[in-house]
């Protein structure tokens, strides 16, 4: 008796892998990964510890406290080509867009309690709007704010919210949808990308959707919206089997309160945070009977979907560049803006710039060797600027130590003895580390 | 000593179905490497290079079926008038923004497939790119065409290459991915860390399938960096895509041993100021086309190279308010290479018979195109890539 107690007491129970594993899920999906220490203490504590640790957003968050967000300012219309007007436009225009950029990541890597941003990324993919063709940062600013101020509130009010969105209707034509010539592509995209998925419509739907969404226009350069009652659509219109008189805001309210909005929101979370393979199950979606964004993450957090070794995602490469600069500690504007706007744009991932309406790939389509390019070159620019005293452990602990920094639950022996061939040099220890599949990779 | 390749291949089977044998040989950089050099593309091996275009060419301002008077009322405001058309039969002209093209088509280069899509074809570019990616009408094939064909080849990071960074989904196989090369150049990893780098790329009897693609990618690159490095020249001026079949070609007349190059543009998606976009659109891919055809023309490989121009919709037949058009059906696809069999397959889908949406019907299925470049070129039967696919359109 007294032998086994002593030896209970003398060598603590190493977590097992599932925990690691589960923990270290939870912590890079939601919350773009660890800060240093923050792994191996929540080792420490029971999973609904972590569960709970990653769902925070509602505290006053001390981390975003010193981030200004840029003050952009309305640049009107662009002047005439060639003119130093021009110049002076186009230098404000890309000065905009780089600290727009930079702002926003500074804000993923500095929340204390990162799942309001977390999510905000999520719906920027979502409805996925791109400066390549709004141009102007205002108004991808300020979509942005909704997208913030919805992330984790009601999913009908972000939609009546993003159907008169400056950047969303601009990016979808909506400022040449008129009665006699109807748009349909916001209408379309409305219901297949954002709201219902393809197939959940007809052509029917989409044509008196588009009706729908007459009257509004848009000011490019600042996103305002406004809406002429003399150019909208009045007359009743029938959309999914109900007949109305809609506008932008009821017409998402009835697109949203179709059951059919539940089980596609549910399954995009499903998609992006769980697995690009596996599908989710039907109470997954009963979470979200009220539309309620919260509920819907916190029956994800709490699913028992993390102990499924099938569930592994890639990181994208801005979840990859700001897991980084968390366990760092490397603030993303302090780096070269230049160069790792330029390495994160030449991977396929620069945000505010999704590469179609469709959002970001994923998966295995982040895996190539052209990417691996550019993640060297990152890696190289936050090792150089980064804290790396976590491995400051004595060499043959290093290895482990690494895996309970960075949120891995376990590395590969190929890893493991390529690291153990680099304990002399932290910096060349920590670039093997960041480069491994175990950390590119959330297994 | 194991042999690397068999390391590689059991590696596949593994990621692949889920069986896994230890595997402790180091894969050998210079062995990988001189491998591929010494083993260049062997003369007259066909190659297909794949143009994809993004958003839904409008098939109807590409070749304009101008003598209909239904193309002038349908979409008067974007019909092009007849001093912007190039007409090739008393029907049928080019957009004048695509003289390249026109003018190989008259040396009987240019296969034109009229009317292609599949059965009740989907207006969602997502659903519809897809479908011709995968070449599977069900979500539940989410392998590409190439890579299910890649899947049936020995490995070899040269197999299939994409210029870009991130891999198009037409690519990916269950086994094997496609490589990608980059505009910008490829550069190895330097510095005090680079020499244990390429051990991450080994693979671990511990990967779950996605952390294998990752080790896999950085082996890849490895191997392809050593070869394709010194060829990979950013050229100095020209259009996104004339960039991108600059490289290609400059990479096929090196004999790179791959068979399947892939390249793309985007922005095709003209809801609105069609002309004026469209226009300067297809005026670049015509531009990097020709430049292409000559260079190919030119070099060793004139015979080899066959090269496929395809979007994943047409556009609707009547124009909208803002000088633009909606999503559609149908569009012509271009085969392109010095033995092709040039000239009109299939048959114009008349503007008088539409769908209830207003759109094109469709007179060829793009499986039956790939079947015969799936024959022709990769001389891989279309069922072996297409399960239950049997047809195949040769313009060969």
């Amino acid at each position: 008796m007294r032998r086994l107690s002593q030896y209970i007491t003398r060598v603590p129970l190493t977590p097992s892998y599932t925990k690691r594993l589960a923990t270290a899920r939870l912590l890079h999906r939601f919350n773009f990964g660890p800060t240093p220490g923050q792994f191996a203490a929540l080792l420490s504590e029971d999973l609904a510890t972590t569960q709970r640790t990653v769902l925070e957003h509602s505290l006053p968050d001390p981390g975003l406290d010193s981030l200004v967000a840029p003050n952009l300012p309305d640049l009107g219309p662009f002047p005439v080509a060639n003119t130093p007007a021009a110049t002076t436009f186009l230098d404000a225009i890309v000065q905009g867009q780089t600290e727009l950029v930079s702002w926003w990541l500074d804000r993923m890597v500095a929340s204390r309690y990162p799942l309001t941003e977390r999510m905000t990324w999520f719906w920027h993919g979502h409805w996925a709007t791109a400066l390549s063709k709004v141009n102007y940062p205002l108004p991808m600013q300020k979509q942005n704010n909704t997208l913030r101020t919805y992330a984790l509130a009601n999913f009908r009010d972000m939609a009546k919210a993003m159907v008169v969105d400056g950047a969303l209707n601009f990016w979808l034509d909506n400022e040449e949808n008129f009665v006699s010539s109807p748009n349909e592509n916001l209408a379309r995209e409305l219901m297949e990308l954002m709201t219902l998925g393809v197939n959940k419509f007809t052509q029917d739907d989409v044509t008196a959707a588009a009706r729908a969404l007459t009257g509004y226009s848009t000011v490019q350069s600042n996103g305002n919206v406004t809406f002429d009652a003399q150019q909208h659509y009045s007359k009743p219109l029938t959309i999914l089997g109900t007949t109305s008189k809609l506008d932008a805001e009821s017409l998402a309210e009835l697109i949203v309160s179709k059951h059919e909005n539940a089980v596609f929101i549910a399954d995009r979370l499903w998609f992006r945070f769980v697995s690009g393979t596996t599908t989710p199950p039907h109470s997954l979606a009963a979470s979200f009977a009220n539309r309620d964004i919260d509920s819907l993450v916190s029956a994800l957090v709490h699913s028992t979907a993390w102990n499924d070794p099938a569930n592994s995602l890639v990181k994208s490469p801005v979840e990859w560049f700001v897991g980084t600069c968390k366990a760092l500690k490397v603030q993303p504007s302090t780096l070269n803006s230049g160069g790792f706007q330029w390495d994160l744009s030449q991977m396929g991932q620069s945000p505010f710039n999704p590469p179609n309406v469709g959002g970001w790939p994923y998966g295995q389509a982040w895996l190539s060797g052209v990417a691996f390019q550019y993640r060297f070159d990152l890696t190289q620019a936050i090792v150089a600027m980064g804290d790396l005293s976590p491995l400051s452990v004595p060499k043959s602990k290093m290895v482990q130590a690494c895996a309970d920094w960075l949120g891995v639950a376990e590395w590969s022996r190929r890893t493991a003895s390529t690291l153990a061939a680099a304990t002399d040099t932290p910096s060349e220890f920590a670039t093997l580390a960041l480069l491994a599949p175990e950390y590119v990779v959330s297994a | 000593m194991i042999n690397c390749e068999f390391d590689r291949r059991r590696f596949l089977q593994w990621t692949g179905a889920g069986l896994f044998a230890a595997v402790s040989a180091q894969l050998s950089l210079d062995t990988l490497a001189s491998a591929a050099s010494s083993t260049p593309l062997p003369t007259n091996t066909p190659i297909l290079v794949i143009v994809t275009l993004y958003g839904g060419n409008d098939g109807l301002n590409t070749v304009v079926p101008f003598t209909d008077p239904t193309y002038q009322s349908a979409r008067p405001n974007i019909a092009l008038p007849s001093s912007k058309l190039l007409p090739f039969t008393d029907a049928l002209a080019f957009n004048s923004s695509i003289p390249e093209i026109s003018g190989l088509y008259a040396q009987n280069k240019v296969a034109i497939v009229q009317g292609v899509s599949y059965p009740n074809p989907s207006l969602s570019h997502f659903t519809s790119m897809a479908i011709w990616q995968s070449a599977s009408m069900t979500a539940a094939v989410s392998s590409g065409w190439i890579g299910r064909w890649l899947d049936l080849q020995p490995h070899s990071p040269f197999n299939a290459i994409g210029v870009g960074s991130t891999l198009p989904p037409l690519m990916v196989g269950d086994k094997s991915v496609a490589s990608m090369v980059d505009l910008g150049g490829i550069q190895l990893p330097w510095g005090p860390a680079a020499s244990l780098i390429p051990r991450l790329g080994r693979p671990s009897s511990s990967d779950v399938p996605l952390e294998g693609s990752a080790a896999m990618s950085m082996t890849d690159f490895y191997s392809t960096a050593q070869v394709l490095g010194p060829l990979v020249i950013k050229s100095p001026t020209g259009s996104f895509i004339s960039e991108q079949l600059s490289l290609v070609s400059t990479l096929i007349n090196a004999n790179v041993p791959t068979r399947v190059w892939e390249v793309n543009l985007s922005s095709f998606d003209t809801h609105v100021g069609e002309l004026e976009d469209q226009n300067a659109l297809l005026a670049e891919v015509d531009a990097a086309l020709g430049a292409f055809m000559t260079s190919i023309s030119a070099g060793t490989r004139s015979n080899d190279v066959t090269v496929l121009v395809y979007s994943e919709f047409g556009r609707r037949v009547m124009s909208n308010a803002g000088l633009g058009t909606d999503h559609g059906t149908s569009a012509p696809v271009f085969i392109i290479g010095n033995t092709v069999k040039g000239g009109l397959y299939g048959e114009q889908p008349p503007l008088s018979a539409l769908d209830v949406n207003g759109n094109l019907q469709v007179t060829t299925d793009f499986r039956d195109i790939y079947g015969g470049l799936l024959h022709d070129v990769l001389n891989t039967p279309v069922g072996d890539v297409i399960p239950s696919w049997s047809t195949a359109l040769s313009v060969h």
